[in-house]
């Protein structure tokens, strides 16, 4: 304690600030998170607007997709977070649930809309 | 792969000068490497304090993954020196090397691992025995507990968990991957004495979590912290239960025994306090819990009244509105006799509320000279509703149920029904007889 009044700490560095290869550390997890985050945020957006402009095909597919990700990515975390599934399949669960998502979502949209 | 192939390798590392102070900054050194698959970050670092700036500050200490002291940052990724290859990056790329995130740089490469180890002291991070045996406990190492509890003993406390975990970052009093790991393996330990005590203090902690998995990706000893923190956020489900089953236990001792008590015992941790100072981790966050509570119970008061406004006025709604008197064409004003009864059924929906159902409802209609001049009478005999039909035969109308009787004028002849026989509404239009429908 007596030490840092004689030597000067430099404050933690928060994500490599001026490492030329910060963004190697980037893991399909953190962005797993980041874009469920965004699509809660879209949604929030989304939905008022959907309940204001009722029948506008290009909000209803946006709100659709982002809700598509929203669901499919918690739906992993609940999976994860009640150990139904295997932690050392987090990232097939990321693509598969994405991916199957994505596949009702273009059904959904396409075929019976 | 450059197995026996001399290289010049482009080395950046962060410097930092505590004398100096100011941001850091990146040197570059280039260093003729002989065998890259057999050369680690750690004889890098070694070889250019000794070869080229003597001034480099780094820890290191087993050079066998075994001690935790260099973890750092390579490449833009946590790792330990001794265990990570040159040979694991293109020969073409530059290595960068800096010191861990979230922690004080003291000088280059060397960081204060102070907060980590004061998360680390308060998640209690040793075996207390329940019970002083004699024999050693038996845990098969197939029981579940054993396997659930695995490798994530074989943590070694090098922190490169924490500085790729982004939580840490920002969740002020967040005890990290590495800590809640170590105090998961002894939460899940049946031998354990401090259940209790280490609970409150990760209770906080294990919610902060985001199940980004980065400290799994970076761990040097493949241990996944995310497993361990959703194994003590399961643990902690249970916690509620707990604190109410303790409640009703103190307050049995305190019935019992409501003067001092001689022989309770001393809770076996009392270092809450001063064992480390300046900490809130175990505290409870009652700001954001009260918060989340008032959330959530706003939301769904507001959801539970616009929901369940919009089904009232959809469901209820229909059923409140002023009926429309629905006019139903009953026929031909041709077709009627003069002078005699013609028993009509008149076909028609109602609508109740949302639901819909079709009717038939019969209805007599006298026509007692030309074709203006008709009567036409409500089929529901006026005592307690049943279907009155015209009898030719006794030239009046006759109900089945109580021997009700109406002459052809609608009056009551005998029978029970206090009142003649109802009329109903008709219009004639284009020679057609419409008969209003009041329900």
């Amino acid at each position: 304690m007596k030490q840092e009044d004689t030597i000067n700490y430099r404050k933690p560095l928060q994500w490599g600030e001026f490492d030329p290869n910060r963004r190697r550390n980037m893991f399909v997890g953190m962005w797993a998170w980041m874009w469920q985050r965004i699509t809660a945020v879209a949604i929030i957006v989304l939905l008022p607007l959907h309940i204001v402009l009722t029948y506008k095909p290009w909000l209803q597919f946006l709100l659709l997709l982002a809700v598509t990700f929203h669901a499919t990515l918690g739906l992993r975390v609940i999976l994860l977070d009640f150990d139904l599934v295997k932690v050392e399949y987090q990232k097939a669960l990321i693509w598969g649930l994405t991916g199957l998502g994505l596949v009702v979502f273009a059904l959904v949209w396409w075929l019976i809309r | 792969m450059s197995t026996g192939q001399e290289n010049i390798r482009k080395v950046e590392m962060y410097r930092y000068d505590p004398t100096e102070g100011g941001d850091g900054h990146f040197d570059t050194f280039d260093l003729q490497i002989k065998d890259e698959s057999n050369t680690t970050i750690l004889d890098v670092l070694i070889r250019i304090q000794k070869e080229q700036d003597a001034t480099l500050a780094f820890r290191y200490a087993c050079r066998v993954n075994m001690c935790g002291s260099c973890g750092m940052v390579i490449n833009g990724r946590e790792g330990l020196a001794c265990k990570t290859n040159v040979s694991e990056f293109a020969t073409n790329e530059r290595i960068t090397i800096r010191p861990l995130n979230h922690f004080p740089v003291i000088k280059d490469l060397v960081v204060d691992m102070d907060p980590f180890f004061k998360n680390y002291e308060e998640c209690l991070p040793f075996f207390e025995p329940k019970e002083i045996v004699e024999e050693p406990a038996i845990i098969r190492p197939d029981s579940p507990e054993r396997q659930a509890i695995g490798l994530a003993t074989e943590c070694i406390a090098c922190g490169c968990c924490v500085s790729s975990c982004t939580m840490a970052n920002y969740h002020e009093g967040y005890a990290g991957p590495a800590p809640l790991n170590r105090a998961f393996t002894l939460l899940n330990d049946s031998r354990d004495g401090l259940f209790t005590e280490r609970m409150d203090r990760v209770l906080q902690s294990c919610y902060n979590c985001r199940t980004e998995f980065n400290c799994t990706e970076v761990c040097p000893k493949e241990i996944s912290s995310t497993r361990a923190i959703k194994f003590i956020q399961r643990m902690a489900m249970k916690e509620p239960f707990r604190k109410i089953e303790e409640e009703k236990a103190a307050a049995e001792i305190e019935n019992v025994e409501p003067a001092t008590v001689i022989g309770k015992a001393e809770p076996v941790i009392s270092m809450s306090n001063n064992g480390c100072v300046g900490c809130t981790h175990n505290q409870p966050d009652v700001g954001r819990r009260d918060f989340l509570t008032k959330m959530t119970l706003g939301i769904g008061a507001a959801t539970a009244l616009m929901v369940g406004g919009v089904m009232a006025s959809a469901f209820v709604g229909p059923s409140m509105r002023k009926k429309e008197t629905l006019w139903v064409p009953a026929g031909k004003m041709d077709d009627l006799q003069v002078g005699k009864v013609t028993t009509l059924n008149l076909n028609y929906t109602e609508t109740i509320g949302i639901y819909k159902q079709d009717n038939v409802k019969p209805v007599m209609v006298w026509c007692q000279s030309n074709d203006k001049n008709i009567v036409v009478y409500d089929s529901r005999c006026t005592h307690l509703g049943c279907a009155v039909r015209w009898d030719k035969t006794q030239n009046s109308f006759l109900c089945a149920c109580h021997g009700g009787k109406f002459a052809l004028d609608g009056s009551v002849i005998a029978g029970p029904p206090p009142r003649p026989l109802d009329h109903m509404e008709y219009k004639i239009d284009n020679g057609n007889l419409l008969i209003a429908m009041v329900s």
